[in-house]
């Protein structure tokens, strides 16, 4: 489909041009008389290796309910919060808020922070 | 076809891992002590630094000796293995005299030692030719 | 003035950072083993790298997209995924060869054993990339590169027989030894075309902000750098076949290899020699890490810059941390560098269609470059030079590996 392929791996940007990382899988509707559409955007390590093989979506599903930010639901961004499709997708939330970024936020504050150099990010600052 | 390529490799590797034939072992012999000469030569025009230059050196007697070993031990037809031993314990031994002259820092010792080694040299290419033409 | 300026600093860069130890090693094995014979390699290996090099810069320039990114919006994760997987691996091994080419080098200045150097080399690696910026280490990585002009003079004071040297320039057949022969031309190959440096060519692009008005600097800057880069690993097969041929060795260590300018330049060969393999590994090592960084950040999606602080892109960062670890391990175990550097190289030449094939489909693709796309001349160049190489890598490397 058209609309799949113009949007599926394509990068994220919040409303204010910050980076949400990829399209990493498309919730579609499948009516029986209308045209399947797709109503949310799914982002996350579980639904981007299922696509490799299945088993690799279950691992990795795992693996992010045990570690890091310890997300237990997947990402889900209704398409409706879409305000653009060009080169990137613009979407109209904060990325941080979204989930979409939740392992960058847990590495940088856990890990990369506590390295000498490693800067600091500034949680509540518009950044 | 990723697989049947990979399947073929290792299979060759395990069939084949064919020891270097006495030909291949002599150009070795012969590499490594040009090296040792090149080495050496370098060291007496100021060309290389003494640290270097030893390692250098005792890398080359080394690997000599295991090349040696390997293929004296296998006894290559045709070839005079008496000779050719004693003609390799020889430059080893000047090669190790070298090392020790860096040290001492004697280039005039070192020199003669240097000499000795390029005469063994000729007669290790001697023994060679002779395993080529004989082949 | 500026456009000058920055042309000038792009070619400068670009032969400052040519070598690295693949190229070197594998230049030092072709002269001593094969005299000119393999200059045809070089020169081959060189021409698609040229092409290559335009692409990538063109791609970024118009599409504004790094070659990594492009890849996995036009294919697909799926198919990403097996080109990611194998182009990492490859370069894995180059990191490992690089980091150990600085160690080498520091062992024949100060005598001490390249393991004791992995730790604190990649260290000052990782170093530079966390406090570095983008323009610092491109730059400064190649300026301190040019120290390998001295090959080019060395080779000038041997006064070489330029006649028979043109002569390697054209293809030819091995007498003896031929599955080295192919081998050691294979590896050439793959140490000249080398996609860790398409990807980091491109990232740099977009770092750089490139646009459309840079394609004819790009041009310029691809052509020039490149040829002369290749003129440098040219230069340095010539003075190993003038040292190492007639004196029958084959060189198998870099303890060998370091007594290649002792004889054209008495005072300074040796030191050059060491101080050219350190600068131009060191280079190559951020080159290699930050292009493996790259293909997972923005292969996922990930912040990725050199010039943002590390908690602004940290799992970016924290990429190349856990890679430029990783790479000191072999090292650290006494793995001969130069081994891994030929293999490594002979790897990439065989590997080069996974990278290259999706890559030529993205320079045609009108959506990414619109009036911009490829040439029939373009296309056909870069596709007949892989799959030589490929045809030649699945052919020598087993029969190299039985032999060898």
């Amino acid at each position: 489909m058209h609309v799949v392929r113009d949007v599926l791996d394509k990068k994220l940007l919040d409303h204010e041009d910050e980076s949400m990382g990829r399209i990493d899988g498309l919730v579609m509707q499948i009516g029986k008389s209308s045209q399947p559409r797709i109503t949310h955007i799914a982002v996350g390590g579980a639904t981007l290796w299922a696509r490799v093989h299945p088993t690799l979506g279950r691992i990795a599903r795992r693996m992010a309910g045990k570690w890091g930010p310890k997300r237990r639901e997947k990402v889900r961004i209704p398409w409706s919060r879409v305000r653009t499709v060009g080169r990137d997708v613009t979407l109209d939330v904060e990325a941080k808020h979204a989930g979409a970024i939740d392992w960058e936020i847990w590495i940088a504050r856990h890990i990369v922070e506590r390295i000498p150099g490693g800067g600091h990010e500034e949680p509540d600052d518009g950044d | 076809m990723r697989l049947k390529r990979f399947s073929v490799i290792a299979m060759a590797l395990l069939a084949a891992c064919k020891p270097p034939t006495p030909a291949k072992q002599m150009d070795s012999i012969q590499s490594w002590l040009a090296t040792a000469e090149l080495d050496g030569d370098a060291w007496l025009r100021h060309a290389a630094p003494d640290n270097y230059s030893r390692q250098t050196l005792e890398l080359s007697r080394e690997t000599l000796l295991q090349v040696s070993h390997d293929l004296l031990s296998s006894h290559p037809p045709g070839v005079d293995s008496a000779m050719l031993d004693s003609v390799l314990i020889r430059s080893r031994r000047h090669i190790g005299q070298m090392s020790r002259f860096i040290e001492a820092k004697n280039p005039p010792a070192f020199a003669r030692q240097l000499d000795s080694l390029r005469a063994d040299q000729k007669i290790v290419k001697r023994i060679a030719n002779s395993i080529e033409s004989g082949r | 003035m500026k456009k000058i300026l920055q042309i000038s600093l792009g070619i400068v860069t670009a032969v400052g950072g040519f070598l690295e130890i693949g190229s070197v090693v594998t230049a030092v094995q072709a002269g001593a083993s094969f005299n000119y014979q393999l200059l045809w390699a070089v020169l081959l290996g060189t021409i698609c790298l040229i092409f290559l090099v335009e692409m990538s810069g063109r791609l970024a320039a118009v599409s504004k997209h790094t070659i990594v990114e492009a890849t996995r919006e036009r294919f697909g994760f799926p198919f990403f995924f097996i080109v990611m997987i194998g182009m990492t691996l490859v370069a894995f091994l180059v990191l490992v060869a690089e980091l150990g080419g600085i160690g080498l080098s520091l062992q024949i200045l100060t005598g001490i054993g390249f393991p004791w150097w992995a730790i604190p080399v990649s260290f000052l690696v990782w170093l530079l990339m966390w406090k570095g910026t983008f323009g610092l280490i491109e730059n400064g990585a190649s300026l301190l590169g040019l120290v390998t002009l001295s090959f080019v003079v060395a080779a000038v004071r041997l006064h070489p027989d330029w006649g028979s040297a043109a002569h390697g320039l054209l293809p030819t057949f091995p007498g003896a030894r031929k599955a080295s022969y192919w081998f050691v031309a294979v590896s050439i190959l793959g140490a000249s075309i080398s996609p860790s440096l398409m990807y980091f060519y491109s990232s740099g692009a977009i770092e750089d902000e490139w646009d459309e008005s840079y394609i004819p600097i790009n041009r310029l800057t691809a052509t020039l750098g490149m040829s002369l880069g290749g003129f440098l690993s040219m230069a340095v097969l010539v003075v190993a076949a003038l040292v190492f041929h007639p004196r029958g060795i084959d060189v198998q260590k870099f303890e060998q290899a370091s007594l290649l300018m002792t004889t054209a330049l008495p005072k300074w060969g040796f030191t050059l020699f060491a101080l050219s393999m350190l600068f131009a590994c060191f280079g190559a090592a951020l080159e290699i890490s930050l292009a493996i960084a790259y293909f997972f950040a923005q292969g996922f999606g990930w912040n990725w810059s050199e010039d943002l602080a590390p908690s602004r892109d940290a799992r970016f960062c924290l990429t190349y941390t856990i890679i430029i670890l990783l790479g000191a391990v072999p090292l650290l175990f006494g793995v001969d560098p130069v081994k891994v550097t030929v293999m490594s190289m002979a790897l990439t030449s065989a590997t080069l269609p996974l990278a290259i094939v999706p890559f030529i489909f993205l320079m045609n693709d009108p959506i990414y470059l619109g009036k911009h796309r490829n040439g029939w001349l373009s296309n056909s160049v870069v596709l007949i030079i892989i799959l030589l190489s490929f045809i030649l890598a699945v052919i020598s490397i087993p029969l190299e590996l039985i032999g060898g």
